[in-house]
């Protein structure tokens, strides 16, 4: 009933511009009634701005003080809005680089070889770092303004550092610290540094990856990497929960880590139980470190 | 003795949370609070036979992210003492009337400044030496408010805008010569902004029906203004989704104050009997179905 009314004031108000002739409902609203129910557009905006008064006013000084300063602000925007271009570019080029780290790390749920996965995988790491590196220089011109755009290439280096540390853990069966993972990439942390809570989203997604991978490796006859990758998310789930985290995203990602070690535990009874894991007793610990 | 001995109990307990209390607005706190990691860390390194080589690195982060947590918190909380006082400055102006301006005015002011000296100088302190974008998400709201505030007190007395560099120049003085101030962003200077044409329109509605027609229509012509630097700047800002929904919002309370003056214009004529010849076109242009 009311929409009815208002749809029929608003095509009588954009008609009435043109002189047509004024619908009967409308005499049955006091006119500024008409003009509150009726929806922004842009004939009334443009009406507001140049009404009556609209002449008169930017011969006062106030109007044009307030004016120069939203100039001055537009500039200020327009500049932000370039460099948010730039940053935004250079975010893609990561996006890419990492997209070509994670194929050809991919590999290694084909069983390939892994030193021969992490060396190809290895080869995009560097133009990663040289791309930081350039928005590390674009972010020096604006001192103090890291966290302004950081949201511009905050899930680009979640997924590096993802990456990073499953290589890493591939290499050396650790955890890839965040000092480890700043100097990987180049970064100085008195300037560009890595957010903590980024490089910890990052370990959580690196996470997400290892029951994939432990599925994949039992297949193709390695028993007992199970056990180690085991090993690994439970220190790594243990460590996480020494953090109080916040009702944000990191937290989420963690309550999604316990599914991770779900799975794997289930691989490593599978396995188990059917007495396929030859040495994999728990007690045999000793050096079974980035041998596999 | 039973009864004695519970008195003593209870003024025991009574006493503990008081010297807790006191031990924790001290600087004690400090010294815990930086104790804390340590004796995580001692933990860590006596466990380190049994391998979880991860706890070490691990309560390194917790320590960050306790501190930025806490961090925030008192950010957030300073922000809305802001808000709330913010809001009384506000209400204040709004008990504006035609013969108590300069007291209402100079009470508003009064409050305002004191809002400055309590609360932002704590968001200030709080800030201090950071990166201001990082937990602009906490204080945004407050320092909104307070911009509201600041150039709803300005424009009543001097009619005009109030610009963010005076603004951050007043903040100057509160923070430490050796840091960095603080400095208000431009974009929550222009999302109170947007804010502050809601309560202009609050104040012309006011004014209109106290008789002082003059000031209404200064308003009006103010937050058109207002207005219409805003519409060419608001696709350009950050995250502008806010900002758009406040244009509507705000075009919406422009046209209510145009319509009182209407209202007062076209049937009230007798209580402003001059007025110029363009107000005539201004009632063909804007409602032409009244012929």
């Amino acid at each position: 009933m009311k929409s009815v009314f208002r749809s029929a004031i608003c095509t009588t108000l954009s008609f009435s511009l043109r002189s047509l002739n004024p619908t009967p409902p409308l005499s049955l609203l006091p006119p500024h009634l008409a003009f509150l129910h009726h929806k922004p557009s842009p004939f009334t905006s443009m009406a507001s701005g140049g009404g009556e008064i609209g002449p008169q006013a930017p011969s006062s000084p106030t109007v044009h003080t307030l004016e120069k300063q939203f100039d001055e602000f537009r500039h200020q925007l327009d500049d932000s809005g370039s460099l948010r271009e730039r940053i935004r570019s250079v975010a893609q080029e990561i996006e890419s680089a990492t997209r070509l780290t994670q194929s050809s790390l991919l590999l290694i749920h084909q069983s390939r070889p892994i030193p021969e996965v992490l060396e190809k995988a290895k080869g995009q790491i560097g133009v990663v770092r040289e791309l930081f590196s350039k928005l590390a220089d674009i972010i020096r011109e604006y001192p103090g303004q890291y966290y302004r755009y950081h949201g511009d290439w905050k899930s680009e280096t979640q997924t590096v550092v993802s990456l990073l540390a499953f290589m890493h853990w591939l290499e050396t069966g650790a955890l890839l610290l965040h000092a480890e993972a700043e100097e990987k990439l180049g970064l100085k942390p008195s300037e560009f540094g890595l957010d903590i809570e980024d490089y910890l989203v990052g370990i959580c997604f690196m996470s997400n990856d290892l029951p994939r991978y432990v599925v994949n490796q039992v297949t193709a006859g390695d028993y007992d990497c199970p056990r180690k990758v085991m090993k690994f998310l439970t220190d790594l789930h243990a460590a996480f929960r020494m953090l109080n985290l916040r009702n944000d995203f990191l937290r989420k990602k963690f309550d999604g880590m316990k599914y991770d070690l779900r799975r794997v535990e289930e691989v490593y009874y599978d396995v188990k139980i059917r007495g396929l894991a030859t040495n994999g007793d728990t007690k045999g610990e000793l050096g079974d470190v980035g041998q596999s | 003795m039973f009864k004695s001995l519970a008195v003593h109990n209870l003024s025991i307990m009574a006493s503990k949370p008081q010297r807790l209390r006191h031990l924790a607005e001290s600087t004690v706190l400090q010294a815990a609070a930086a104790k804390k990691p340590r004796t995580m860390t001692t933990n860590a390194a006596a466990s380190d036979s049994d391998p979880n080589p991860m706890k070490e690195a691990f309560s390194k982060y917790a320590s960050y992210l306790n501190d930025l947590n806490d961090k925030r918190e008192r950010v957030v909380k300073a922000s809305r003492d802001i808000t709330m006082n913010s809001k009384k400055v506000i209400f204040q102006v709004h008990r504006i009337s035609k013969n108590n301006k300069e007291e209402v005015l100079e009470k508003a002011e009064k409050d305002l400044a004191a809002v400055m000296d309590q609360h932002i100088a704590r968001l200030v302190k709080e800030l201090q030496g950071t990166d201001f974008w990082k937990l602009r998400r906490a204080y945004s709201p407050g320092v909104q408010e307070y911009i509201e505030a600041a150039t709803l007190c300005n424009f009543c007395k001097t009619g005009s805008l109030l610009n963010l560099d005076q603004i951050n120049a007043s903040l100057q003085p509160l923070s430490d010569p050796s840091v960095e101030p603080l400095q208000i962003n431009l974009l929550d200077y222009l999302l109170g902004l947007a804010d502050l044409t809601g309560e202009l329109m609050r104040l012309a509605i006011g004014r209109i029906s106290d008789g002082e027609l003059e000031f209404a229509q200064k308003i009006c012509r103010f937050v058109r203004e207002i207005y219409r630097e805003l519409l060419l700047i608001a696709p350009k800002m950050e995250d502008s989704s806010d900002m758009k929904s406040k244009m509507d919002v705000m075009l919406q309370s422009v046209m209510k104050i145009e319509n009182a003056c209407f209202s007062v214009h076209v049937r009230g004529s007798e209580y402003i009997p001059l007025l110029g010849s363009e107000d005539t076109s201004f009632s063909l242009l804007g409602v032409p179905e009244m012929e």
